[in-house]
């Protein structure tokens, strides 16, 4: 595996993470009991993926690692709708797909 | 929630913690680029780690991040997440002409089509509700 190709490999698991860190956060705000709780959470998740993004930008362009990161809205509107039980409609799944094209395209690129 | 407003309810506060999101996006991944740019090529996870506490560029990124943290939390308490992320997309274009005009970074037809599509999907998927009232009134 060249260095480029496991920078982009960092940043799709970077978007997985962010997705449930998201998620994390929007739950601190539904949840007065446990909002310190999951603000912690949150926070933990994202100094996991703050943590192997900086080693992805050792090998990527920002110009690349950074719209890739894109990938993250797959995994907020996966998690939002498996966990949060917010809404998914068909509009916003053709919009997701459209943004798989143009990361492949930017990863392309890398 | 009724959504009489045609940007469907993007009050005034609402817009403005949101364009403070994307100056804060965009001057971070700006100086945390160029904070890793400072490190050796082969930098190993713990000199990248150790790098993360000790250098002046990443003490500011982390900054910037914390006021981040803060500013998005206020944008969460109006707005879905699936709703408020979307318009923050904006920075990857801001991101990407910023990184070819500082850095001199490569943007060539694929890569900027590729981006304009990520802006296009990001938007066609933020037209859905501002916020859900089935989970706005879920709280326990």
């Amino acid at each position: 595996m060249s260095p480029v190709e496991l920078g982009i490999g960092l940043v799709l698991v970077c978007s997985l993470v962010e997705g449930f860190a998201q998620v994390c956060l929007k739950k601190s705000s539904l949840q007065d009991s446990a909002k310190l709780t999951w603000v912690g959470v949150g926070i933990g998740f994202f100094c996991i993926e703050a943590l192997l993004y900086s080693i992805a930008l050792q090998w990527l362009d920002i110009s690349v690692a950074y719209p890739l990161g894109a990938l993250s809205f797959l995994a907020v509107g996966g998690f939002s709708r498996w966990l949060l039980k917010e809404s998914l409609d068909a509009r916003r799944i053709a919009g997701l797909g459209l943004i798989v094209i143009g990361c492949a395209m930017v990863a392309s690129q890398g | 929630m009724s959504s009489k407003n045609p940007l469907h309810g993007l009050t005034p506060v609402l817009t403005l913690f949101l364009a403070i999101a994307i100056v804060l996006d965009t001057l971070a991944q700006l100086l945390w680029k160029h904070a890793v740019a400072g490190l050796p090529d082969d930098a190993s996870l713990s000199v990248t780690l150790l790098a993360v506490f000790s250098q002046p560029w990443f003490v500011v990124v982390i900054a910037l991040f914390l006021i981040q943290l803060w500013n998005w939390l206020e944008v969460l308490k109006h707005a879905d997440l699936s709703f408020a992320q979307p318009i923050t997309s904006i920075s990857y274009l801001t991101v990407s002409l910023a990184s070819w005009w500082l850095f001199g970074e490569k943007l060539g037809p694929l890569k900027g089509a590729g981006i304009l599509l990520i802006l296009a999907g990001v938007w066609l998927s933020s037209g859905g509700a501002r916020n859900t009232p089935a989970e706005s009134e879920r709280c326990p």
